[in-house]
């Protein structure tokens, strides 16, 4: 009996109110890189490419060494249209992803 | 969780302890009875709530500002509001009269409701049920309730303080208890309704000034007067309300007295996206489950009294706290003090996958002490409840479904944005 099966048998069924939706899941993309690893487009899941007409803040985050290392390299970006957005690559498997700016 | 059906009386006996805040502080501090007192409101402080009738006497009322009050009397011992020590009060009172009948209803702070139907196999007569009950509070305030572990330690209101009615439905046995005299009973025999109310003056009724006055100019001083108008005639000048109002007097509606089962356990559970080992995260992740716990509309009347926090733990181990509240309550942070103590003292052996609050026992409250006390804004916060849960059943309807979520707070301190914050099923 694996945990989920031994809560339900436990305490019944969850309710709706114990089921949570994360927000700002990141959304796979596809990004064009110039020469120096900067994004130059980004083609997200509409497949529509989009122009990256400026770069403004680069950070990093490396989390979670003691069990499944996360290691992203974030760019904030301005697409054409001026809609800001936020990219990062996971560096783990070089995929890279877009979410929404904070 | 189910839902138990309320248990409902006819048959009512009113118990009502006129100023009763003002009372509670008089026996709280013996000193004052001797000298003209007001209490001061809780929601406004610069006006007076309460007056002693040695205040009165000199002419202070409810509502005037403090420094009116004070002009009138300067003798005046203004004193501010406990309401905290009202309740707890209050929920002695009503525990007692628990011990006489399944059926209570607590209409307000120091008025309540005691359903009587089938208490005659116990006690006899309706004069042998109201003595129970007049025994019943006499207990309560000796803090002498027989077989009961409930916090009757002390209730020391004067005995005369309590006045009590008998009648069929509310309303007759709220106006019976209005005409007995201090520390004693009226009692209105079923059939004599009619003759009882005919002679109650106008103010018996729960109108508005303007009704009131709008009678008044009618030439129509007591309940017998408006109830030997035609009905259809004070319907047409008061509409619905005047219907109510007429049959009211004429003793025709009889409201049972509704009282209330005490509440299933309230759970409130979070899943976190990874496990989470610091205190500090735990102890504001509790802090979030009891906020949403207490805001069950489930627990609206009611306090907390034991609290319980279950801890899934990484590797399938678990972790359990529980604490017993010598004084319940529904405040946040009293409820949270004694779990922060317990995690301080005992904290779980590994990193937490899942949070379990759960409410396991209650003792009675007051809808009047959420608007007064305990949690101050309570009663607003009900009052938006209702508005929001109607807004919630007519998207139901019209939609077919619920589209509502609340955003709550995940790991607000994850440096993952997509961890921080989540949705949640909506359901006022």
């Amino acid at each position: 009996m694996n945990r989920e099966q031994t809560r339900n048998a436990e305490g019944g069924t969850r309710s709706k109110a114990d089921r949570l939706r994360a927000l700002n899941v990141q959304q796979r993309v596809e990004v064009e890189l110039d020469e120096n690893g900067l994004p130059v487009g980004m083609r997200d899941a509409g497949c529509k490419l989009r122009v990256v007409e400026d770069v403004g803040e680069i950070w990093r985050i490396d989390d979670e060494w003691w069990r499944a290392p996360i290691h992203r390299r974030y760019l904030e970006v301005i697409i054409e249209g001026g809609r800001r957005v936020v990219l990062f690559e996971d560096e783990s498997t070089g995929e890279w992803w877009m979410q929404k700016p904070a | 969780m189910t839902r138990t059906p309320h248990l409902t009386s006819d048959g009512a006996a009113c118990c009502w302890i006129p100023l009763f805040a003002l009372r509670c502080e008089t026996a709280r501090q013996p000193e004052l009875a001797a000298l003209p007192v007001a209490l001061v409101g809780s929601d406004d402080t610069r006006r007076v709530w309460q007056v002693s009738p040695l205040a009165r006497h000199a002419g202070v009322k409810p509502g005037m500002t403090v420094s009116q009050a004070i002009g009138l009397c300067p003798a005046l011992k203004l004193c501010e509001p406990d309401p905290v020590h009202y309740d707890a009060q209050f929920s002695r009172l009503l525990a007692a009269l628990g011990q006489v009948s399944p059926v209570i209803e607590p209409a307000e702070l120091g008025r309540v409701f005691v359903g009587t139907d089938g208490l005659e196999r116990l006690y006899g007569s309706v004069e042998q049920i109201i003595e129970a009950i007049k025994r019943g509070t006499r207990n309560a305030e000796r803090g002498t309730v027989e077989e009961s572990s409930l916090a009757c330690s002390a209730f020391p209101l004067p005995r005369s303080a309590f006045r009590v009615g008998w009648g069929r439905g509310k309303f007759i046995s709220w106006v019976a208890a209005t005409r007995a005299k201090l520390g004693d009973a009226v009692i209105v025999p079923v059939g004599g309704e009619a003759k009882f109310l005919a002679a109650q003056p106008l103010a018996a009724l729960p109108l508005d000034s303007d009704t009131y006055r709008r009678l008044r100019q009618l030439g129509v001083r007591t309940l017998g007067a408006l109830a030997a108008l035609p009905e259809e005639a004070v319907v047409s000048q008061f509409g619905r309300a005047g219907r109510l109002l007429w049959r009211l007097a004429a003793g025709r509606i009889a409201e049972p007295v509704v009282g209330r089962v005490a509440p299933e356990p309230i759970v409130a559970a979070l899943t976190f996206f990874s496990p989470v080992g610091e205190r500090a995260l735990l102890v504001h992740a509790i802090d979030k489950l009891v906020d949403r716990a207490l805001g069950d509309p489930r627990r609206s009347g009611w306090r907390v009294q034991v609290v319980r926090v279950r801890a899934e733990l990484e590797h399938g181990a678990s972790w359990l706290a529980e604490a017993t509240l010598k004084d319940p309550s529904a405040d946040r942070e009293r409820i949270t003090a004694p779990l922060e103590t317990l995690l301080e003292r005992s904290p779980p052996a590994g990193a937490v996958e899942r949070l379990v609050v759960e409410f396991t026992a209650f003792a009675a409250g007051t809808a009047e002490l959420q608007l007064f006390a305990r949690d101050a804004h309570a009663a607003a916060r009900a009052g938006r409840r209702r508005a929001l849960r109607t807004a919630a059943q007519e998207i139901k309807l019209r939609l077919k479904r619920s589209l509502l979520y609340h955003v709550i707070e995940v790991q607000p301190w994850s440096r993952l944005p997509e961890r921080r914050y989540a949705l949640i099923d909506y359901e006022p």
